[in-house]
């Protein structure tokens, strides 16, 4: 008989068979399988038997529920299905397969996990898992402005050009040969600083042989540049700005 | 220019004080300046299998690399970093590519997965590329720096700013990955460029030294430590004191043009702080 596994974070709350029953979850306690969160509805949605199949139908709740990642009214489940309502996760388990929330757990005869074992989601669960982050709260940070290219223009000091723009990954402010922005100073240092873009596309300012100051204020870790930010470093200044 | 750069490197992997195996591999090709670390999974002999299998491959592909441009090469090339990093990123998809047909080939189609950390040296370059939960830092004057981000789900939750550090570190969690070499056909690579520096100290990790030990701790034996071989000796011991609940290894990596001994130490001290 399947069940369905109440989950937060990797604890089991609740479990609840599913028969002929109707099985109700919402926040109010006169439901089957209560959840006991503001972002979850007093009545949110329910698993019914229809024609031997186990369906799941949202009533139209205020934060959605979604299977596998996606956001849905009504919709049949099947065993392995990771039904996420708020920051919850309800898993659909045949009742023998308790971990089949895991994958790396490859041991043919399905032992129990081991404490600590680790284990990946693969990408089906892994949208489920992100899309029940984000059902939690607030929209993520807006995308960046793809058409302006983020650039350094030099307001002081000598380099061998006025501008740069930031197209690697890694920018280098020195004398090095591998330095984008080149110090043209007799005693400029080969690194006096380095800029990594991050996978998230900003951008973030570092000591190298020199420690630099951004806005006056001496940094004391890899620190993300904002438009209009100046960098001071060796007597040179450089304002980070987004070029169209 | 100078083409690659002598590293002095020491490394040391020990199965911890609870563990039946280990499932940790690290590998090194100096000569070209690629230095990989990987953590695998999968129970019975399948962690293992993966974990030497990711390094033998990225280590085999880099040597044999053919000049993957990213302005030429397949549509698959990174923008932004260079030829080397790329041909880094082609050796790690390789890798993937490789775990994830011997689990596919294997009886039962075994899972099998593994974390990697790869550093390339060009010249002053630090091409560094990752997927999972295997970290590499940064010793930098005597400030400790973490280079990549974990594809876990408690880092995850911290960059949205939905977990606090303390929370991560108790979370129930912390073993759940987002990405790893070997669970599909493909894989995304993070990669990064870093500069290298003649004081730098760069340190390649599983996560069974980095849950027992304090980024204050790694950087003090960091610091403490003339040689690299010592320095990973000494994590390694200090991480077995404080639990060793997992595999534990250790790379450490240091500009051979290192310049050693109390005076420098006080000049960089003084530089950096």
């Amino acid at each position: 008989m399947p069940k369905l596994v109440l989950k937060f974070e990797n604890a089991v709350l609740q479990e609840v068979p599913v028969n002929a029953k109707e099985v109700s979850i919402g926040r109010s306690p006169d439901n089957a399988l209560v959840i006991d969160n503001p972002a979850v509805s007093h009545y949110h949605a329910r698993v019914f038997n229809e024609e031997g199949r186990m369906m799941l139908e949202d009533f139209g709740s205020l934060n959605g529920t979604f299977v596998n990642g996606q956001r849905i009214k009504m919709v049949t489940l099947k065993a392995g299905d990771s039904v996420a309502i708020g920051k919850h996760t309800i898993v659909i388990s045949e009742a023998r397969d308790l971990d089949g929330f895991a994958a790396g757990n490859g041991d043919a005869k399905q032992a129990a996990p081991k404490l600590n074992e680790t284990v990946i989601l693969d990408t089906k669960e892994r949208r489920a898992f992100m899309q029940q982050v984000a059902a939690g709260g607030e929209s993520s940070q807006p995308a960046p402005a793809r058409l302006k290219v983020p650039s350094l223009v030099v307001r002081k000091g000598k380099t061998d050009q006025k501008e740069y723009s930031l197209t690697d990954k890694l920018t280098v402010v020195g004398k090095s040969a591998m330095a984008t922005v080149k110090l043209t100073g007799w005693f400029a240092p080969r690194a006096a600083a380095q800029i990594n873009r991050r996978e998230d596309q900003s951008y973030y300012i570092g000591a190298a042989d020199k420690r630099p100051s951004v806005n006056g204020q001496p940094i004391d870790s890899p620190t993300k540049l904002s438009p209009g930010d100046v960098i001071q470093v060796v007597g040179v200044q450089l304002e980070f700005v987004y070029r169209d | 220019m100078d083409v690659t750069r002598e590293i002095e490197f020491g490394a040391r992997s020990d199965i911890g004080c609870v563990r039946e195996s280990n499932e940790d591999s690290y590998g090194a090709a100096p000569e070209i300046g690629v230095f990989v670390l990987s953590d695998g999974m999968g129970g019975l002999e399948c962690g293992e299998v993966a974990g030497r299998l990711a390094v033998e491959t990225v280590i085999r592909e880099c040597r044999g690399a053919r000049s993957v441009r990213a302005d030429e090469g397949p549509a698959n090339g990174i923008s932004g970093v260079s030829t080397e990093s790329n041909q880094l990123v082609a050796a790690i998809r390789a890798a993937n590519q490789r775990i994830y047909q011997t689990a596919q080939n294997s009886e039962a189609g075994r899972q099998m997965g593994a974390t990697i950390v790869a550093v390339r040296f060009t010249g002053e370059r630090m091409s560094l590329a990752h997927v999972g939960d295997s970290r590499a830092y940064r010793l930098r004057g005597s400030r400790l720096e973490q280079l990549t981000r974990d594809h876990s789900f408690v880092a995850e939750q911290m960059r949205q700013g939905r977990m606090t550090e303390l929370e991560a570190g108790q979370s129930g969690l912390q073993n759940v990955l987002l990405r790893a070499l070997g669970v599909a056909e493909q894989v995304d690579v993070d990669v990064t460029e870093e500069l290298m520096l003649d004081d730098d100290t760069i340190l390649l990790c599983s996560d069974g030294l980095t849950r027992e030990l304090t980024d204050a701790q790694i950087a003090a034996v960091l610091n403490d430590c003339e040689e690299a071989q010592d320095a990973a000796d000494q994590l390694i011991q200090a991480a077995k004191q404080a639990g060793g609940g997992d595999n534990i290894t250790a790379v450490v990596l240091r500009s051979a043009a290192r310049p050693a001994g109390a005076f420098t130490r006080i000049g960089r001290w003084l530089r950096h702080s």
